[in-house]
């Protein structure tokens, strides 16, 4: 039954109203009726970050990435999972009270890295954890320009149609607002005095601003072969040199919106009577990821490690026919060796682009 | 457990600043500590100094003189399980960035010609001279490390050591990276996890007093390449590098690697 609603759901033509950018900040103090908010703000020269916000006016709408993707509203970077009795061997499991929570701002590559979450999280072995959060969390997608890093049209992760309760377009006068929940509705509804109707202005403006960003984007074409480029040319001195420069400090897994790895670990109280189990990011650059009982490590060198995350970004998500990675261009941007990913899979993907690839094939 | 079965402790400190045992002495938890361990021996605490039998000795401090070098001995043969604990037992601390040479000049510039009734020997870290089971590190090591360690040893287990670097954790708390953003030589790459990143989240870059991460991944050489890329000369590098990693092996020669192509 729930199956023919969302069949219904989906067929359905979408919803669109337009805010004025005068209506905004009303718009996302109204938002914190539905739980706590959370929106890009600066926090340094140069990054932004996600934080619970107090003014409206604090939010940069402007940003293009944050330090750590909207992932870590749902998996915490740390947290405990339970209390255990070791005397009488038993645990303790809480079910956590999650309150509703609203993340502000989302851009298309992340609400397709929570689709990805949700496809590992939610499908054969559903981690309550993250779903107890997922289902607290209401997400209002934003439209963005890309920078240099970015590369989500060679994803297809470019734009979303699903995965969001609302998702605004910048207009020059105020954004476009596609409605893609029942939530979606329910908020639009009760803050209608908000919205207005959809003009052939604002239509003119949307499709403007796609084709804008479009060209915007360095790339172009296809990354579809790209795990298949990656392991015909696992042999090549690219792997050398490139995983010579990385630190293995595990940035580049820790600011992916996809990655989900993490470690656990039980720590027992002094009494020795009792423990808790926690759990935290853990990242394949890390020497113990690939370290087993006896001593073995699946991923020996840090060329090993290296190549392994390429391979697993680059590897195929049955659930949405999609790469692992979103194009999002995180992992590059905060890696502080300046290792390019998306340099290194373009010269992946052709030998002549760009020119240093010449003389090292040769 | 009955009293007998508490596990005997023994806390000595070699040459160092006494920190860490102050860090282990000050744990908010002591009294629960001290009920679950027999403490045989605390060199900050006590004036006995008998070393006798325990199931764990923790060793703070480099060995700097002879009498260290023999102390440490004796500790080890009358120890089950040895850790060693902070920057000074585990990678020879601050003063252990002194070396050869240098050493000779240092040591006549602040004790002239003075003569001592002990032997002063370059600060080494403990694993040169005994066989060390587990390091417990930091500069001084964190509360909640100490009490994970002594909680695991307390249940006849043993703990599980960090290997990832400070990055990790200065992701994990959402700290904006120095060292991308105002290009600062932090060693957070380098140096092994623990501290929460606590310098960096103050905005300060990290210099690495917790040391290098442990088997065999930390990268001078990669740090060394990207300090360079952001202008740094090698001498620059490795007197930050040297503080607390003076001793760590492959330290010079990874650093000289990265510099050998460029003349």
């Amino acid at each position: 039954m729930q199956k023919l609603i969302y069949i219904f759901w989906y067929i359905r033509k979408m919803r669109y109203v337009k805010i004025a950018n005068e209506q905004i900040h009303d718009f996302l103090n109204q938002l914190k009726q539905y739980g706590k908010l959370y929106a890009p703000v600066k926090v340094s020269d140069k990054f932004y970050d996600r934080k619970e916000i107090d003014d409206v006016c604090d939010i940069a709408f402007d940003y293009v990435r944050t330090l750590l993707p909207a992932k870590k509203y749902f998996i915490h970077p740390k947290e405990k999972m339970f209390d255990i009795d070791i005397e009488n061997g038993t645990y303790d499991e809480p079910e956590e009270k999650i309150e509703p929570f609203v993340l502000f701002g989302v851009h298309a590559c992340e609400i397709v890295g929570l689709r990805i979450l949700d496809g590992v999280y939610l499908r054969d072995y559903v981690d309550t954890y993250y779903k107890r959060r997922r289902e607290a969390g209401i997400i209002i997608g934003l439209s963005c320009l890309p920078d240099d890093h970015c590369f989500c049209n060679l994803r297809r992760s470019d734009f979303v149609d699903i995965g969001f309760d609302l998702f605004l377009h910048e207009l020059p006068d105020g954004y476009l607002v596609r409605v893609g929940s029942p939530t979606g509705h329910k908020i639009v509804d009760e803050c209608a005095e908000l919205f207005s109707n959809v003009t052939q202005e604002d239509i003119a403006a949307f499709r403007e601003f796609e084709e804008k960003r479009q060209q915007m984007f360095s790339h172009h074409g296809s990354f579809d072969n790209m795990r298949y480029l990656l392991e015909l040319t696992a042999r090549d001195e690219l792997w050398d040199e490139e995983s010579e420069k990385c630190l293995g400090c595990g940035n580049c897994t820790n600011t992916c919106p996809t990655c989900r790895c993490y470690d656990v670990q039980d720590i027992p109280d002094i009494d020795g009577k009792t423990a808790e189990r926690i759990r935290f990011w853990d990242s394949c650059q890390f020497r113990s990821h690939g370290l087993v009982a006896g001593g073995h490590n699946f991923r020996e060198t840090k060329k090993d490690r290296f190549f392994n995350r390429y391979v697993c970004k680059n590897s195929y998500f049955y659930g949405l026919g999609t790469s692992y990675c979103v194009g999002c261009g995180n992992c590059t941007y905060f890696c502080p060796a300046g290792i390019d990913y998306l340099g290194n899979l373009l010269r992946v993907r052709s030998a002549s682009e760009p020119e240093e690839v010449v003389h090292e094939h040769n | 457990m009955s009293d007998t079965m508490k596990p005997k402790v023994g806390i000595h400190g070699l040459t160092s600043c006494y920190g860490c045992q102050l860090r282990m002495a000050s744990v908010q938890e002591i009294l629960r500590v001290a009920q679950r361990f027999d403490i045989e021996y605390w060199s900050m605490l006590s004036s006995d100094g008998t070393i006798r039998h325990v199931d764990i000795a923790f060793v703070e401090g480099s060995v700097t003189t002879m009498a260290d070098e023999e102390e440490l001995k004796a500790i080890r043969e009358n120890a089950d399980v040895l850790v060693a604990v902070g920057s000074c037992a585990i990678h020879g601390g601050v003063q252990g960035m002194i070396f050869g040479e240098e050493y000779r000049k240092v040591f006549g510039e602040i004790y002239g010609n003075c003569t001592m009734d002990f032997e002063a020997k370059i600060a080494e870290p403990i694993h040169k001279f005994v066989k060390v089971d587990h390091n417990l590190p930091g500069c001084p090591p964190e509360e909640d490390e100490i009490m994970y360690y002594l909680a695991t040893f307390a249940m006849g287990s043993y703990p599980e050591e960090k290997d990832y670097p400070v990055c990790a954790e200065c992701r994990r708390n959402g700290y904006p990276c120095v060292l991308i953003e105002r290009g600062e030589p932090c060693l957070g790459p380098l140096v092994v996890a623990g501290c929460g990143a606590r310098c960096p989240g103050h905005n300060i870059a990290c210099f690495g007093c917790r040391g290098p991460v442990p088997h065999g991944v930390a990268w001078f050489d990669s740090l060394a390449r990207t300090f360079r890329e952001k202008g740094m000369e090698k001498e620059e590098i490795k007197a930050r590098m040297e503080i607390f990693g003076r001793q760590y092996e492959k330290m010079n020669e990874m650093i000289e690697k990265v510099f050998e192509h460029e003349d």
